[in-house]
């Protein structure tokens, strides 16, 4: 179980900063945190202040014709909630590094139902406010709008567009495995291309040299492009640059394998200490499941480190893959590294598999002796891999390193271990500058989800809270 | 061989071919009990019985419940352009039984194999779809006895349905008030004589508006005449037009 | 931060929909003039920012002539533009320009009922006809028609 220390200094390893800077680096991500924010919601107000713009606003003048601009305008502003949605699913770097890819996956999911709805009120209103204008009852205009062109594909595209929502909501896709699920959620793309002819033909959005026009355009050729460049271009060009491969498995712990990885210019993927890649394997078992792991060291030029445990038939797979098995990678995503820092002191708390991106962190961050408290936490002597390598870091760099083993206490919500809870152990007392320090927490989602509670409960600002939860 | 007879208020023009005129009785019988049914002028009819109260709308046969039914639909369909319903509240539904009773006389003379006939009543003809085309002229709303234009009905137009202001009344009843109608005559063809009768009706009653819509949603042709005795028509209208290539 | 966001988003919003609001309900033309065409649809006749394509200086009392192209309008069939051209002060000749492609619904649009001369249908007046379609004519006003006369000529 010899492991090797990787403290070389490196060219890209950062200096600490002055805490100004951190503050500054802060308050930048944040405005541009907001930016984006700003950005989502005046998106759906352009799409209907476009359509109000080229001749809409008049359109209110009966019950009928005002059913029928709402039809167009919740019609507008869902095809444009859709494609925003694509934009934060591209995985695009910039977005990563300001909120993080979690969140944005989050933001995506929110908008979810939403889009939806709109999507739905848009057909409903509008076979209405035509039937209204036409004289005839709602039902009975479904059949003359199937026989315009276009439009049966566009009930197909929201049908589809159905499926993919319902299997989304967490009680449905319970049943579902993650492949199976993922799938499913693929026919998104096909039901935007399927609403796209009508959105042209009967839909009148992109008429020549209006400014509706371009944003439309505009609007599918960032999304579109997005998922192009980021989703499979870049990844494919990653991936044939590095040519990573299995060098060698082994296993460090029961139901823990290292996976050492041989490369090319692996400096070149930028990965910052505590960001995570997606990783694919391919042999006949593998290749179709993709899995998000973070690096458990540095990567030199040559050579990379992943470790994993098996939580489940996926990860028991990979921990059999053979030698020389060729690997492809997207990344690096994560704020769970030096991008997101903002105070000058640094406090660690990994347990169990937490202590992977925890290791690379501590390994590439930036902080003067004295400044980075680390705690380590595992319930048993197994759990405790990885361990004597973030101590040697920790006495490399000046930084304090505890270790807490055992069991929770039986009763309470108490994160750490019960003998140390009767010792009379608090965060405060381990941890005696968290007002200004970065705090970075990592390990099952139970035990950090009363970790950061208690983190919160010290006053500690949520800016300053890096979480990284691992047994999604 | 043409055959007139005299029937709800005005004449019918029936051109039936050799050895057929025996239907002539039949068609004869369906108009006398459309006119005994809805005739305003006759007060034992069932409608005129029913603006003066004597009998319930519900009350009524199931012909009169269906064509008034019928009317309805229309009235809906032109935004109430059509309408059998008077301003003063009587339900006339003089605008849509004498197409009807074209109508009928029409499926009459298919089902007993007649194979090329043309039923005119008072202006508005049905032509048979079989045999060959059929021209037929418009008249000219400004002199009785010249023609505006002739068209040939065939295919998909086989009804012409003309309704003119002087018909309807000159003036319409429009936003509380009267004023006089935009167009002195509308011809309208169409693949059958209620739509066109209606559609007809309800340009004259509604303008220019009306016709613009009419056009935009039936798959029907128009010509139209104006106070001022200029004329709109439809593609499909300038397209049917004969010319005058033969002597 | 995330109170910056949310006014943020509010405002940005608020001034995008405005600004579209006002310029949707500000009707002019390169022209200078609006014109009202009639033109079929669900929209009655919007003239928003058109082009010309022959310039001329807008007369006082109505379209001076030359070829106008309009806003295209959405209709329940699709886009639908329309270019006039004016001759003499009316309407000479229109040409439909954006339709949606040709099927039973959109032939219906291009079924604009266009101003004709007399002098067009004059010449299909035929001696052959049949039938003679007109409005309801009284058993009065049948005997003068040129109906009557047919009638008693192919008895």
């Amino acid at each position: 179980m010899t492991t090797q220390v990787r403290t070389r200094a490196t060219n890209s390893h950062p200096q600490p900063a002055a805490t100004n800077d951190y503050r500054r680096g802060y308050s930048r991500r944040a405005r541009r945190s907001d930016l984006f924010v700003m950005m989502l919601w005046a998106s759906g107000a352009a799409a209907a202040a476009l359509f109000l713009a080229s001749g809409g606003a008049a359109q209110f003048g009966s019950i009928a014709e005002t059913l029928t601009s709402i039809g167009i305008i919740t019609g507008l502003v869902g095809t444009d909630f859709i494609l925003v949605m694509l934009v934060l699913a591209a995985r695009i770097p910039l977005i990563d590094r300001t909120i993080g890819h979690d969140r944005a996956i989050a933001v995506h999911r929110s908008l979810g139902k939403p889009a939806l709805y709109l999507l739905l009120a848009h057909g409903v209103m509008l076979l209405v406010g035509y039937g209204l204008s036409s004289g005839i009852n709602p039902i009975a205009e479904i059949g003359p709008m199937l026989a315009l062109p276009d439009m049966p594909l566009a009930f197909i595209g929201l049908g589809l567009l159905i499926a993919v929502v319902v299997t989304s909501v967490v009680a449905v896709r319970r049943h579902f495995s993650y492949e199976g699920w993922h799938l499913v959620h693929l026919l998104s793309y096909v039901s935007v291309a399927f609403a796209l002819p009508h959105q042209l033909s009967v839909g009148g959005v992109l008429a020549d040299g209006t400014v509706q026009r371009i944003y439309w355009i505009a609007l599918y050729v960032l999304a579109l492009g997005s998922i192009i460049t980021f989703r499979f271009a870049e990844p494919l060009v990653s991936s044939l640059r590095h040519r990573l491969r299995v060098a060698a498995v082994t296993e460090i712990a029961p139901g823990v394998t290292t996976i050492q990885l041989d490369g090319h210019a692996l400096r070149g993927l930028g990965a910052s200490g505590g960001q995570f890649f997606i990783w694919r394997f391919w042999t006949p078992q593998t290749w179709w499941h993709s899995h998000p792991i973070s690096l458990s060291a540095m990567p030199t030029e040559s050579t990379a480190r992943i470790t994993i445990r098996e939580l489940g038939a996926g990860s028991a797979r990979l921990s059999a893959v053979p030698v020389g098995t060729r690997v492809s990678i997207e990344g690096p995503y994560g704020l769970f590294s030096e991008a997101a820092r903002t105070s000058p002191k640094l406090a660690i708390i990994a347990a169990g598999i937490g202590v992977t991106p925890v290791r690379a962190l501590l390994e590439h961050a930036a902080f003067a002796p004295g400044e980075a408290t680390v705690l380590l936490r595992a319930s048993t002597p197994e759990e405790t891999y990885h361990w004597d390598e973030i101590r040697a870091i920790a006495e490399a760099k000046g930084a304090a390193c505890y270790s807490m083993i055992g069991h929770r206490p039986r009763r309470g919500d108490s994160w750490m271990a019960a003998s140390d809870v009767a010792r009379g152990v608090t965060l405060e007392t381990a941890f005696p500058d968290l007002a200004d320090s970065d705090v970075y927490l990592c390990g099952p989602t139970a035990w950090l989800d009363l970790v950061e509670a208690e983190v919160r409960a010290t006053g500690v600002r949520p800016e300053q809270i890096h979480a990284e939860r691992f047994d999604w | 061989m043409r055959h007139t007879l005299e029937t709800m208020g005005t004449v019918a023009s029936i051109e039936l071919p050799e050895g057929w005129s025996s239907e002539l009785g039949a068609i004869a019988a369906i108009f006398e009990e459309i006119e005994q049914r809805f005739s305003l002028y006759r007060p034992d009819s069932e409608l005129s019985r029913i603006a003066c109260g004597e009998l319930a709308l519900a009350g009524a046969s199931i012909e009169l419940l269906a064509s008034y039914s019928r009317a309805l639909e229309w009235r809906s369909t032109t935004s109430g352009f059509f309408s059998p319903h008077r301003p003063d509240g009587v339900i006339d539904l003089n605008g849509i039984v004498k197409a009807e009773a074209i109508e009928r006389a029409g499926a009459h003379l298919q089902a007993v194999g007649c194979p090329s006939w043309s039923v005119n009543v008072g202006g508005d003809i049905l032509v048979s779809p079989t045999g060959e085309a059929q021209l037929v002229g418009i008249a000219d709303p400004v002199d009785s006895s010249a023609l505006l234009c002739s068209i040939t009905l065939s295919g998909s137009r086989l009804a012409l349905a003309t309704s003119g202001s002087a018909q309807r009344g000159d003036h319409i009843w429009r936003g509380g008030s009267t004023e006089l109608t935009h167009f002195v005559q509308v011809s309208v063809a169409a693949a059958d004589i209620v739509t066109a009768d209606v559609l007809a009706t309800a340009i004259v009653a509604g303008g220019p508006e009306a016709l613009d819509d009419v056009t935009g949603r039936w798959d029907v042709d128009v010509i139209t005449v104006d106070r001022s005795g200029a004329l709109r028509a439809s593609p499909g209208l300038l397209r049917s037009l004969v010319t005058n290539a033969a002597a | 931060m995330r109170t910056r966001a949310i006014l943020g988003s509010i405002l940005a919003s608020a001034s995008v929909l405005i600004v579209g609001y006002q310029a949707g309900t500000a009707v002019t033309t390169s022209n200078g003039s609006s014109i009202s065409l009639p033109i079929g649809g669900t929209t009655a006749g919007s003239s928003g920012s058109g082009s010309s394509t022959s310039a001329a200086a807008p007369a006082a009392t109505g379209p001076s002539d030359g070829t106008y192209t309009g806003a295209s309008v959405n209709t329940r069939f699709g886009a639908v533009q329309v270019q006039v051209t004016i001759a003499g002060g009316s309407i000479s000749k229109l040409d439909a320009l954006h339709l949606t492609n040709a099927d039973g619904r959109s032939v219906q649009i291009s079924n604009y009922a266009a101003p004709i001369l007399r002098s067009e249908v004059l010449n299909s007046q035929s001696t052959r006809v049949s039938n003679v379609g007109g409005a309801t004519y009284t058993t009065q006003a049948y005997l003068t028609s040129v109906q009557s006369a047919l009638d008693q000529a192919g008895a």
